[in-house]
């Protein structure tokens, strides 16, 4: 892990938590993993670029979207 | 860097997208907040959410998201449709037919371009069964709301550590569960949910 919290005393940490939890918590076996995995298919700096254009250029609509109209509180 | 005169404010695992210093976790999970932000040019945050998909594409990792994501977008799409036609009383004509056709062509486009920003990743989509019980943990022990149990359940147990999600109610999960990526304007009022 890579972010801001791989370190020592947060691994201790969530493994208390997840005792709080009564090892409720199910980890994704890595064979299930590898079966749900999609690879990329853009993959050079340009494809990438272009994707992302494709998907978040351009769509504009006249209401502002609020967390509402997708979720239930 | 800690205030001046002042103790180092504790980060509470929330963290900026706008911190161009963050770093980023291999896989990382996306909330649907986040995506409709990046899909959607006139929202507010799209430039800042923009910025941040290109850096999860530059980096290389992985993405985690939740089936629940694609309905949410289809959901999203629909009520555009909707409150486009009917401004703020638009739910009072959820079942009125005249705005569908509207809805179909957004969510169609929305849906393409779901599928094209997630090409340039390794992408797991994970399903909701395979996640229900710890959503359900997450409910029961914490008082998440069920789609945000969902979409942080997905997270964990995929093995993303972190989520980016413009949703406060992430914020109560402890920090040692799933730490946050969350726009600037978010930070403190996550980082005060989770210090209850």
């Amino acid at each position: 892990m890579s972010g801001p919290i791989g370190n020592t005393q947060a691994d201790t940490m969530r493994s208390v938590t997840k005792a709080k939890t009564n090892g409720k918590i199910q980890r994704l076996s890595p064979e299930r993993l590898a079966e749900l995995r999609v690879p990329a298919t853009a993959k050079t700096p340009e494809e990438k670029q272009a994707a992302l254009k494709r998907a978040t250029e351009g769509l504009r609509v006249n209401v502002r979207v609020t967390r509402d109209m997708y979720r239930p509180r | 860097m800690s205030p001046a005169g002042g103790r180092r404010r504790l980060t509470r695992g929330v963290f900026s997208i706008e911190d161009q210093q963050l770093t980023l976790p291999d896989p990382i999970a996306l909330d649907t907040s986040f995506v409709v932000e990046a899909l959607l040019a006139t929202q507010p945050l799209h430039g800042v959410c923009d910025a941040f998909l290109k850096r999860i594409f530059d980096s290389g990792v992985s993405v985690v998201t939740s089936e629940l994501l694609r309905i949410e977008l289809a959901e999203t799409a629909f009520a555009i449709a909707m409150k486009e036609r009917w401004g703020r009383r638009w739910r009072a004509h959820r079942t009125d037919g005249r705005s569908r056709r509207r809805a179909a062509r957004l969510l169609h486009d929305t849906i393409l371009r779901y599928g094209a920003l997630l090409t340039p990743v390794d992408h797991f989509p994970i399903p909701l069964g395979d996640i229900t019980a710890t959503a359900i943990t997450f409910m029961t022990d914490y008082g998440m709301a069920s789609y945000d149990a969902a979409h942080a359940a997905t997270a964990i147990s995929a093995g993303a550590e972190t989520i980016v999600t413009l949703d406060t109610g992430f914020a109560l999960l402890p920090s040692t569960q799933l730490t946050m990526y969350t726009d600037r304007s978010r930070l403190g009022s996550c980082r005060t949910k989770r210090s209850r």
